[in-house]
């Protein structure tokens, strides 16, 4: 868009200065730590449109940073070494990301990257990080095309997502064997349209009539052409794709204009609490999958030995509910911590080749990386909310409510 | 036939509301001559003030419109005024580096205090059924509520002194100059009414989408290309220009799909700006 992109280009060229100054002054006054130490540089999104997620991954790596050095540090062969994190602002601009990673590599020698938010941009960082062969933990990528690069150095603690896809067609199939038809709308942005071409193929495959199947750009501010012609199909469930914004937009001219079905998915929207908040009583029986929930109970090594011990530290620090971008993120410190102990050396090609062979219990869940670096694929919640609350409904392990058909 | 009925309503009502968020834009394009970079900042703190007076405090968002126009018209006088008249003869790509750093730190400021997180007032007052078309209440009022403010705002200028000064510094600052007109206090009056029709925008904006910072840069996009097809500096111009922006994004969004419908308005703002760069119902001068 025009003025978007002038807003955008301009922010950037204008800011390259100041964000020079801020670069310089965290350079110089980062503690001149005298022992060794393992360095872990994070580019994040901590202004601009992601802040909100780049202050997630900002409070979990906090959490953990302090928990683990509080404990002594990090074992590499027969010393423990602290751990520092190194953080950088790139204000939501994947450039920025990518000229603060060749910093953060360059400048501040780390040996580790933890990847920003979101598919798009872990696929630039992961790019600088494999031209340095500096490992990079991405913890919010999930597209499987980030992983499809043949990217030695790049790991990422969330499962394909195939494993949202497959599962949830066929757990709604038994739920509501009357389903036929699904209409999907998708954003056009890495992650949502992966989303969107999968559940179209998932649902395909399972037997049913694909209704309708379109996807709307970035900057996309009004539905109501589409799901007016959603509504003239007459879905048995409509699946919608996208960021908090456009899913709060998405449901509300869904009200509107009468749209419904008995089933109504939006991903990942009620994972995320700003979606129930903003949507209030609209949020009612609007489904999801997510990678992780709070209410899982896993047990394994680490800082948090159980899901619910992080739960607690999290709630007490943050007074929230972790979400699974906390949790993923969290676990993402854990992969480093085994790697290290288990190659004993800083040395990048051995360490990249110990955390290619994790294979962890964690409070996250499990995590063994397949030959592209993703997390294997594993069952994943369902959830949906019901009276403003986010109840699960699979895997059976976890289920605290059963479905309801959209109120 | 319904579906066409009801597209074309759908369009209606986005067009007045896209028509509510470019008439202060366009006025202060055309008047001043400044690209300003503010507008989508100052309609997003215009739809906060609302949302936070309703969130906080109870207050209905009917209420808070004239609250907030005050509010929002204080600020854009007050930053003419002491900021932007030191450099508003110079050429427009120093109002607009300085518009733009305004926006800057505005933009981030509330981004800082608010977060991004998308926040919207629950209300949900339905919708009225006309055969088979459903009339979202909120929009209906947000529609009336747009068209009332822009209509109001082309009273002001035909029949008020300050709307006939506003109109002659728009024509010839000079001869305006010699009239007697303080051209200053009118850039400052202009402005004002420019970020108060933002937070006007705001306000209405509140009750149909989401308010997050992160959507500035889009409305700041539309009000452009409302500006352009409808024309520059005028209240005409920029209801003609949403209504016409509205209908052609409801109907690309359904005979070629979502994907296409905003690259259907950019790809009827070029073919206007080769055709017809006064906009199709702008004054030749202002393009």
């Amino acid at each position: 868009m025009f003025a978007h992109g002038i807003l955008r280009s301009a922010r950037a060229g204008l800011l390259a200065s100041s964000v020079a100054t801020g670069l310089l002054a965290a350079a110089l006054t980062s503690p001149a730590l005298a022992q060794e130490t393992i360095k872990i540089g994070a580019p994040l999104a901590l202004t601009g449109g992601l802040a909100d997620e780049g202050h997630k991954q900002d409070v979990v790596w906090k959490m953990w940073v302090e928990k683990i050095n509080a404990a002594g540090g990090i074992q590499v062969g027969d010393k423990k070494l602290k751990v520092e994190l190194i953080e950088y602002d790139y204000q939501s601009e994947g450039q920025r990301a990518s000229q603060l990673a060749e910093k953060l590599i360059n400048d501040d020698k780390v040996q580790f990257l933890f990847s920003p938010f979101g598919s798009g941009h872990t696929k630039i960082v992961a790019g600088v990080g494999e031209r340095y062969q500096v490992p990079t933990i991405a913890c919010v990528a999930s597209s499987e095309s980030v992983y499809d690069q043949t990217l030695k150095y790049l790991f990422g603690t969330l499962s394909p997502n195939g494993g949202m896809t497959t599962a949830m067609v066929k757990f709604f199939k038994e739920k509501f064997p009357e389903t036929k038809s699904i209409a999907v709308l998708g954003r056009d942005d890495v992650f949502p349209k992966s989303m969107a071409e999968g559940i179209a193929k998932a649902a395909e495959a399972g037997g049913l009539t694909v209704a309708y199947k379109e996807l709307y750009p970035v900057g996309t501010m009004d539905h109501a052409a589409a799901l007016s012609s959603i509504k003239a199909a007459k879905p048995d469930w409509i699946y919608i794709t996208g960021y908090t914004q456009d899913l709060i937009l998405a449901r509300k001219q869904m009200q509107d204009l009468g749209v419904t079905a008995p089933i109504v998915t939006m991903v990942t929207g009620p994972s995320y609490k700003e979606f129930t908040d903003g949507l209030g009583p609209l949020a009612n029986g609007i489904s999801s999958s997510s990678w992780w929930h709070h209410l899982t109970s896993y047990e394994g090594q680490g800082v948090w030995p159980t899901t619910a011990a992080f739960y607690e530290d999290f709630k007490a620090r943050t007074k929230g509910d972790p979400d699974y971008v906390h949790g993923s993120c969290a676990a993402a410190g854990e992969v480093i911590v085994d790697a290290l102990a288990r190659a004993g050396s800083l040395d990048k090609v051995k360490v990249r080749d110990a955390i290619a062979a994790t294979d962890i219990q964690t409070f996250y869940g499990p995590i063994k990386f397949g030959p592209n670096g993703m997390n294997l694929s594993r069952e994943l919640p369902i959830i949906q909310v019901q009276d403003q609350a986010i109840k699960v409904l699979a895997p059976a392990a976890i289920k605290n409510a059963d479905m309801i058909a959209m109120p | 036939m319904a579906i066409y009925l009801q597209i074309l309503s759908n369009g209606l009502m986005l067009g007045a509301l896209y028509a509510c968020l470019a008439v202060g834009f366009s006025l202060v394009w055309g008047v001043l001559n400044v690209i300003n970079m503010l507008h989508g900042s100052f309609i997003i703190l215009g739809g906060y003030l609302t949302f936070f007076a309703w969130h906080l405090y109870g207050i209905h968002p009917v209420v808070m419109l004239p609250v907030v126009a005050a509010l929002m018209f204080a600020l854009g006088f007050a930053l003419q005024k002491l900021v932007i008249n030191r450099v508003v003869s110079a050429p427009v790509l120093t109002t607009l580096t300085l518009t733009f750093g305004l926006d800057m730190i505005l933009y981030n400021a509330m981004t800082y205090w608010f977060t991004a997180t998308p926040r919207r007032i629950t209300l949900d007052l339905g919708a009225v059924h006309l055969g088979s078309i459903v009339l979202p209440v909120d929009r209906l009022v947000g529609t009336g509520l747009a068209l009332a403010m822009t209509l109001l705002l082309y009273a002001v200028m035909r029949g008020s002194s300050i709307g006939r000064a506003i109109v002659a510094v728009r024509m010839d600052r000079s001869a305006a100059e010699l009239m007697g007109i303080r051209t200053e206090r009118i850039y400052a009056i202009t402005f004002g009414i420019g970020a108060l029709m933002a937070g006007v925008a705001g306000v209405v904006f509140a009750t149909v989408f989401p308010i997050t910072t992160n959507v500035t840069g889009i409305w700041l996009g539309k009000a452009f290309v409302v500006c352009v097809v409808g024309g520059l500096g005028s209240v005409p111009g920029a209801l003609v220009g949403g209504l016409v922006l509205g209908l052609v994004e409801s109907f690309a969004g359904h005979w070629f799909g979502p994907q296409q419908a905003i690259t259907a308005g950019f790809v009827l703002m070029l073919v206007l700006l080769l055709t017809r760069p006064t906009g199709l119902v702008g004054v030749r001068g202002y393009e």
